[in-house]
């Protein structure tokens, strides 16, 4: 009985040291992650926006793969809008923004958080990867498995099916979403 | 430094190589190899673990009785791997998002808790150190190297990390036009693996009959 009394306090003692730190490094790392994931989110929405001005942020409730949509505006008038997607990677939930003309056609779309696999997976996250769901979404339909791509496209994406398809069926789901707003919002 | 010291430190880059002769830690070099950067990434990360986690068994090598040192150990590991996925997310996002899911799975890097349970836990802290430094320095080696392979042969290009208008991919001339692309894919990394394993027991039997 002593003996396990012991024990137990050694592991709680060694739990509680560990906890300690832990918590300690959390509260200098998390305000300088969250800075740097507001920056790359205000960065990522600036890439996709094609030029026009950034509107404010409205939540999304119940409805697939979309968290949120700004609107995209020239002049006052509504030419497109951004949706921030999560989809199921292969890892993980990825998320990602997406920008869309009124006719639901993907014009930019940029990764932001994901946990897909270095070398296969993550290759979604580089320069060009997301030009090949371009201009879909509207009169093309938006690429969800290999055969629906080029066989260059196709051999990009070797390895990272699952990725693609996450990808893919997000930026659907935006589509489908941008379309039931039209330009009346 | 003694000459006892100095083989503490040297033992772990050929002689006891953690990948290539001791085969620990072989999920990692096969999942992260893929890229330089991400070889270089997974190095440091495994370096700070495993340099905090031997000295820190060390310490307590007194203290942990022998019951219950697998899970005082888990916890001290699992914690330092936590600190190190913190700190490279907040402090150097790149490595962070290159190393994807391979960051956490340091906890269960067998290197770890091979040198806690085999090295550390029986010798002093200075001599946990120096193992744990020379240990590190073998697993980069020895991912760099496959790395390298896989990379360049497999893609044409070596990856390092981007700096300013530096987007730290560099074409090959003629490896990029002529990729072998098995190698970057997961069986080439078993391919690569095995064959630098192979030359590794012929370069030690060699030793051995000389």
């Amino acid at each position: 009985m002593k003996k396990n009394l012991k024990y137990a306090f050694i592991l709680l003692s060694i739990c509680a040291v560990c906890a300690f730190a832990l918590g300690w490094t959390n509260s200098v790392t998390a305000p300088v992650i969250a800075q740097a994931e507001l920056e790359n989110e205000t960065r990522a929405l600036e890439a996709v926006s094609n030029g026009w001005t950034v509107g404010g942020q409205q939540r999304v409730a119940s409805v697939p793969f979309v968290q949120y949509s700004l609107p995209l505006t020239e002049a006052g008038q509504t030419k497109g809008y951004i949706v921030g997607l999560k989809g199921a990677g292969y890892a993980g939930e990825l998320t990602m923004v997406a920008s869309y003309t009124l006719q639901g056609e993907m014009l930019f779309a940029k990764m932001l958080t994901n946990s897909e696999t270095p070398g296969l997976g993550k290759k979604s996250e580089r320069e060009g990867y997301m030009d090949m769901f371009k201009g879909t979404g509207s009169a093309k339909a938006v690429p969800t498995t290999k055969d629906m791509l080029a066989a260059s496209d196709a051999s990009a994406v070797s390895g990272s099916s699952v990725t693609f398809m996450a990808i893919g069926k997000a930026i659907q789901g935006g589509s489908e979403y941008v379309k039931t707003l039209g330009g009346s919002k | 430094m003694k000459q006892n010291h100095m083989k503490e430190l040297t033992k772990g880059f050929f002689e006891q190589n953690p990948v290539f002769v001791i085969a620990l830690g072989l999920c990692p070099v096969l999942g992260v190899s893929s890229q330089v950067s991400n070889a270089i990434g997974m190095t440091a990360g495994v370096f700070f673990v495993l340099l905090f986690s031997n000295i820190i068994i060390s310490l307590l090598r007194n203290v942990i009785p022998g019951s219950i040192h697998i899970p005082a150990y888990i916890v001290v590991i699992a914690s330092l791997v936590t600190v190190t996925e913190m700190v490279m997310h907040a402090f150097v996002p790149a490595v962070y998002n290159a190393l994807g899911v391979f960051l956490p799975l340091i906890v269960v890097n067998c290197i770890i808790l091979g040198r806690a349970e085999a090295f550390a836990s029986k010798n002093s802290t200075f001599d946990s150190a120096l193992d744990a430094i020379g240990m590190s320095i073998g697993f980069g080696l020895a991912l760099t190297l496959i790395a390298v392979i896989r990379e360049l042969f497999g893609s044409g290009t070596i990856t390092l990390f981007p700096i300013g208008g530096f987007s730290g991919v560099i074409p090959i001339p003629w490896f990029y036009d002529n990729p072998v692309r098995v190698l970057s894919l997961a069986p080439g990394a078993f391919l690569v693996m095995g064959f630098l394993k192979a030359f590794f027991a012929w370069k030690s039997s060699r030793k051995k009959v000389k």
